[in-house]
């Protein structure tokens, strides 16, 4: 009784007699220990040195559970899937997950750090010179360990020493025609090199004055100034200039009482805020469904053009006395080797009215991309030579896998090629490339380049400079997201999640049909 | 703190990723030369766009070798200002980033750089409109290198004497297209969305404006003038120099054909920047560069004026070095120079403007062209204007009504900015 | 008769997808590098800007060339061995969540990424640190990134490929004693070398083209890959001054894609040969 694949796995769970040791297998076994030792060797000290204990757990278990699945005779599936799966879920299903949560902040432009980068930002931005204070010239030094700032005063060249506790005169220094102190008594001074190697305690020291603080500004000059804006605790508000400005954690600004509030502010969980948003917008809203119904008609006639288009040609060429199909491949193949934005900015000028190529050459005079029909007949032709080449070559490579005995028999009962093509040759290149299309009706569905590095969503009716002729769902919220006010990424993110829903749902619809077809085939 | 644990959780999947076997990017034999990567300390990073790169490298390594530190200048291609404030936000950004002026304001608002002390000295050698670029709320947060504005560029052998207004300009170019001699009036990108910055200096001399002015001088955010009398009146002018109207003024002439077209002699008159010149020369006549003329009776016609600066990183690891570079090295006159150089804008620094001028007299006359122009607004609000703007300049160029367009993009601005 | 029909429409074909491409001909020979010129053949055509990329220090082409077709070959090389195993497991074996599994592969691709470049600082900060050289500014650390795409629509295509293979062969070669490892390799790789080949040079044309991640990783000017190196030329203002530079690199950009098409076409059409000799 031969064992069928699938049975074999499934019976995996239930002890198997063993099988004969043989070498192929030791010598496999050896190589997956010995390339987990190294990974282990290579990438743990790091993670040690610098205490990440939970990196370090993670590494360690994930070590053991792959080390496991490699060495036993079971979980045959899973050998397979892992090596592809580890990077997808690091590289794609990570970033997805953080969209989803972000569509809960309110993160983007003003709200990208936490309150205490914003505090940090405020105090440092307010610092300003105090009125009327010399703009020292520095030069740093050690006393003992310390490190001390020399300040030289350029209008009276006196010289003083700064340290935590404050300013002192400091005489007896000697000073070079630069401005910077050569030596002085009971200091050490540093050189470039040295002072640039300690920078981190440099920007760290403060010398209190009585007007505010002197701070370095850069190696060589120092600068006292004054904080017009300082945090207080106790209010858990910026006292100063304008103020009190008090922290509001539901949009994550410092406030005032007269309603305004401080430029930087930080990342707060806005709950629902955002999908409300999308709901409730106008913009969004009222154009919806006319967009929608454009962007399906987009994508739709994309993947039937290019796939129509590519097959034909695919098509055409599959035939054993075909000539010089290597020459016409390359010609087929050249618009998927160029660079995708170049030739986009290509087509759009063609298009142009009074200098593109292909008024030119019919004799016309249509503003292509000024005129919503013809900039949609337009960006469905550009995406039809952008992505026929794609399907022209997954149809040849599933060509490939349609036994020609079946086509040819299907001629000897006498079907006409029409026919054969409906009924042998089409059916079985639908079972490879049924996933194909979906994914490509989805990519399409969402493809923000070949919209916006052509027509950028225009034509714009001069009325509504918001929803364009040609806009897609993603360029149309993207730019309500992006293109105003500068980069509202919790916003996109709740749009994502919409968007990614509407075309989930119409390709699982899809997909499930893709059942049938693989049951009846396999 | 969860982000950071989420980072390492992802990355301690991802480390374990050769155990797969029979991956062949197995990490364990890939040596690699940064692997003794310096410390934080005594290391500077630059980032800067593809066409500052080379011209930095050697006063960065000067700069490097004066003070025993190694320093590196990074190349970043594209999406410079969202890159800079994603990386400095996750600890991987630069200490010193290279851009424009009008990102201040955003920069700001997300805690990305420092105000930079310049002594009244440095400040004194800088020309007056690129030290009020930098500064924003009071501070200055910039070192300006490089200051560049839109003029009227124009082919002398088509049209000898500089037009005193818009009107002759217009005059002169359909003189010149009814003679055969050029087949556009004007070439300036106005495109199908609109292009507010070329636009602009005419948009001014019609009356327009973009927002009114805090007591300070500063555009005020809150009082946004596009769907204001004198903006409706501007977009009227614009309307009449369109394509319902003189024709000067064209949808099908965009950033891309602008130059080139005049470069080939297709049109006469030319409202672009120092970036064109590299091509205007190659077209081989004789050129001049003008301010833009106003409208007859009209307002100055004020050119945006942008100022290319060095940005202290607020989350760099070496703020002390950044500072010292930037206020105390890169403000000095051979560096302006070795960038203008490597890509010729008029410098910022009186002095190397003034040798630059000497060689070059195209930068000193951009630079005249600007001398009463407008900063870019560096507020963050400002980002919402552009687009709505540009629509509604296309859209009367197309011969749209000036008072909806300019309603319906008031509307716009206002509801993003209320968000 | 009906090849000739056969000819005429694949040249039709051909012409539509060569015509923008003789437009980018023309910018690359113009001298003022311009695609505004409404004439195919400009005046004073010649190779200049092609002279001028080669020779460019701010620019360099050939470094970004090299880089490209290196992280290309070996990325795509990488991911397409990844995908195979998946798409094995998926068409031959049945286990729970495949279904699940397959779907979600699928479901995965269609979530708008735009915060990827977020995640990706995020997660290669930390690399960065506690592992450069897997770090940001290394061509490996790009290439991991790449493998998070392995498994894919690839994937699918590959699956749908071996559910046509017969499982008679692999059923018949574990009765001779074979194990999992010795069919997949001996029995199957083989019998799909057609797809492998065309999900190769998939694979190869979507790492030639990526831009995004190669942005914000490669910051170094020798260490770019072409489709940044070259957005570079055009970024800002610089759209005109370096079109004609641009257009030629758009072109000899397609040589390592068509070099590799030609590599694998034999592959490719193994199936069409084999028939022929039959028929």
């Amino acid at each position: 009784m031969p064992p069928d694949v699938r049975e074999t796995v499934e019976a995996s769970q239930a002890p198997r007699p063993r099988r004969n040791i043989t070498t192929a297998f030791v010598v496999s076994r050896i190589a997956v220990l010995a390339v987990a030792a190294a990974i282990l060797l290579y990438a743990a000290p790091p993670l040690v040195a610098t205490g990440s204990w939970i990196g370090l757990a993670v590494l360690l278990g994930a070590t053991a559970v792959i080390g496991y699945l490699y060495l036993t005779r079971r979980y045959v599936p899973a050998k397979y899937l892992v090596p592809g799966t580890v990077f997808l879920i690091a590289f794609q299903v990570f970033p997805v997950l953080y969209t989803v949560t972000t569509a809960f902040t309110n993160f983007g432009d003003g709200h990208r750090g936490d309150k205490a980068a914003a505090i940090t930002a405020i105090e440092r931005g307010s610092v300003r010179q105090a009125p009327g204070s010399p703009e020292y010239q520095l030069t740093t030094a050690l006393r003992g360990g310390e490190l001390v700032f020399l300040l030289v005063d350029p209008a009276t060249k006196q010289v003083r020493l700064g340290d935590a506790g404050g300013l002192s005169p400091l005489p007896g220094a000697e000073v070079g025609v630069t401005g910077k102190v050569l030596r002085a008594p009971g200091v050490t001074v540093l050189t470039a090199p040295q002072a640039a190697a300690r920078g981190e305690e440099i920007a760290a020291l403060t010398v209190p004055t009585d007007g505010g603080a002197v701070k370095a500004n850069g190696l060589s000059r120092a600068v006292e100034g004054r904080a017009a804006l300082v945090y207080d605790a106790g209010c858990d508000c910026m006292r100063g200039e304008g103020g009190p400005w008090r922290a509001d954690g539901s949009q994550g600004y410092f406030v005032n009482a007269a309603g305004e509030h401080l430029a930087q502010g930080w990342q707060v969980n806005v709950g629902l805020a955002n999908f409300a948003r999308v709901l409730t917008n106008p913009t969004i809203s009222g154009y919806f469904l006319g967009v929608f119904g454009w962007n399906a008609v987009f994508a739709l006639a994309s993947v039937a053009g290019t796939f129509g288009l590519g097959m034909a040609v695919a098509l055409a060429l599959h035939h054993p006395r075909m000539r010089g199909t290597k020459a016409y491949r390359i010609a087929l193949i050249l618009p998927y080797a160029m660079p995708s934005f170049a030739m986009l900015l290509v087509w759009r000028d063609m298009f142009n009215r009074d200098f593109g190529l292909v008024n030119q050459m019919l004799g016309l005079n249509v503003d292509w991309l000024g005129e919503v029909t013809t900039a949609r007949l337009a960006v469905v032709l550009v995406n039809l030579w952008l992505g026929f080449p794609y399907m022209f070559l997954v149809t040849t490579g599933a060509l490939q896998a349609i036994p020609r005995e079946l086509t040819e028999a299907a001629a000897i009962d006498g079907a006409t090629p029409w026919k054969a093509f409906r009924r042998v040759t089409l059916p079985l290149l639908l079972v490879a490339l049924t996933p194909l299309l979906i994914s490509s009706f989805a990519y399409n569905f969402n493809n923000f380049n070949a919209i916006q590095l052509t027509t950028e969503g225009g034509p714009f009716p001069p009325e509504n400079p918001q929803v364009g002729g040609t806009d897609l769902l993603i360029t149309y919220t993207f730019r309500l997201a992006f293109g105003t006010g500068g980069a509202q990424f919790g916003f996109a993110a709740a749009i994502s999640v919409f968007i990614f829903a509407i075309v989930a749902i119409v390709s699982a619809v899809a997909f499930r049909r893709t059942r049938k077809q693989e049951e009846v085939y396999a | 703190m969860s982000k950071r644990a989420l980072g390492v959780a992802a990355l301690a999947t991802l480390a374990l990723t050769a155990c797969g076997g029979s991956d062949p990017a197995a990490p364990s034999a890939a040596p690699s030369e940064s692997a003794s990567a310096a410390p934080a300390s005594g290391n500077l990073v630059i980032w800067a766009d593809p066409n500052r790169v080379k011209a930095l490298t050697p006063f960065a390594d000067q700069f490097g070798t004066e003070n025993g530190v190694t320093v590196e200048v990074k190349e970043i291609s594209k999406d410079n200002q969202q890159t800079f404030l994603t990386a400095s936000q996750q600890g991987s950004g630069p200490d010193v980033m290279v851009g424009a002026h009008d990102w201040i304001g955003n920069l700001v608002q997300n805690g990305a750089i420092e105000p930079v002390n310049l002594t009244e000295e440095q400040k004194a050698a800088f020309s007056d409109i690129a030290i009020k670029a930098v500064t924003f709320d009071g501070q200055i947060y910039g070192a300006p290198y490089a200051v560049e504005n839109i003029a009227l560029i124009r082919n002398t052998d088509l049209a000898p004497d500089a037009p005193a207004t818009i009107e002759d300009m217009v005059a002169t170019g359909k003189k010149l297209k009814d003679d055969g001699k050029v087949q556009e009036i004007l070439c300036l990108p106005v495109a199908q969305k609109g292009d507010a910055f070329h636009v602009y200096p005419l948009f001014a001399a019609g009356g327009g404006k973009l927002f009114g002015s805090t007591p300070a001088g500063d555009p005020d955010p809150k009082q946004v003038l596009v769907g204001s009398e004198g903006s409706v009146k501007a977009f009227g002018k614009l309307r009449e120099l369109g394509e319902k109207g003189d024709g000067a003024l064209k949808t099908s002439i965009t950033n891309e054909n602008y130059i080139p077209s005049f470069a080939g002699k297709k049109c006469a008159f030319l409202i672009s920047g120092p970036w064109a010149m590299t091509d205007v020369k190659k077209g081989g006549f004789g050129y001049d560069i003008t301010p833009v003329p106003s409208f007859e009776g009209g307002e100055p016609a004020t050119p945006f004026v942008g100022v290319q600066s060095f940005f202290v990183a607020a989350k760099g690891q070496n703020k002390t070095l950044a500072q010292e570079f930037v206020t105390n090295y890169v403000t000095n006159k051979d560096v302006a120079k070795a960038l203008y150089d490597a890509d010729p804008r008029p410098p910022a620094l009186t002095a190397a403007l003034e040798e630059v001028k000497a060689a070059d007299a195209d930068a000193g006359k951009f630079m005249d062209a600007g001398k009463d122009g407008m900063p870019m607004p560096a507020i963050p609000e400002m980002q919402a204007v552009w687009e709505p703007f540009g629509i509604a300049e296309a859209g009367v160029v197309k011969g749209g009504d000036p008072a909806k367009a300019a309603a319906a993009a008031q509307k716009t601005i206002d509801g993003s900015l209320k968000n | 008769m009906k090849l000739a029909l056969r000819h005429a429409f694949v040249l039709a074909v051909c012409a539509f997808a060569i015509f923008p491409i003789l437009f980018v001909v023309s910018a690359a020979i113009n001298p003022l590098g311009t695609l505004a010129s409404t004439e195919l053949l400009p005046t004073g055509a010649g190779l200049a800007n092609f002279g001028e990329l080669m020779t460019s220090d701010v620019y360099p082409f050939g470094r970004w060339f090299f880089n490209s077709v290196f992280i290309a070959l070996l990325s795509s090389f990488a991911s397409l061995l990844l995908s195979m195993f998946a798409a094995y497991a998926f068409s031959r074996m049945r286990f729970a969540g495949r279904r699940v599994g397959l779907l979600a592969l699928l479901l995965i691709q269609m979530f708008p990424q735009f915060l990827a470049i977020v995640t990706i600082f995020m997660i290669f900060t930390r690399v960065t640190e506690l592992y450069p050289a897997f770090g940001f500014d290394t061509v490996w650390g790009l290439m991991l990134l790449y493998l998070g795409g392995a498994l894919g629509v690839n994937t699918w295509l590959m699956k749908g490929f071996l559910d046509t293979v017969p499982k008679e062969l692999d059923e018949a070669a574990t009765v001779d004693g074979a194990t999992h490892a010795q069919v997949f390799w001996k029995v199957i790789m083989p019998l799909v070398t057609p797809i492998l080949a065309v999900t190769a040079l998939l694979a190869f044309i979507t790492t030639m083209s990526e831009f995004l991640m190669a942005n914000v990783f490669l910051r170094d000017p020798e260490s770019k890959t072409l489709a940044v190196g070259m957005y570079g030329m055009i970024a800002g203002d610089r759209r005109n001054e370096n079109f004609g530079m641009f257009a030629a690199a758009t072109l000899l950009t397609a040589i390592p894609t068509v070099s590799v098409f030609l590599w694998l076409q034999k592959y490719i059409v193994s199936g069409l040969t084999s028939g022929a000799v039959k028929g």
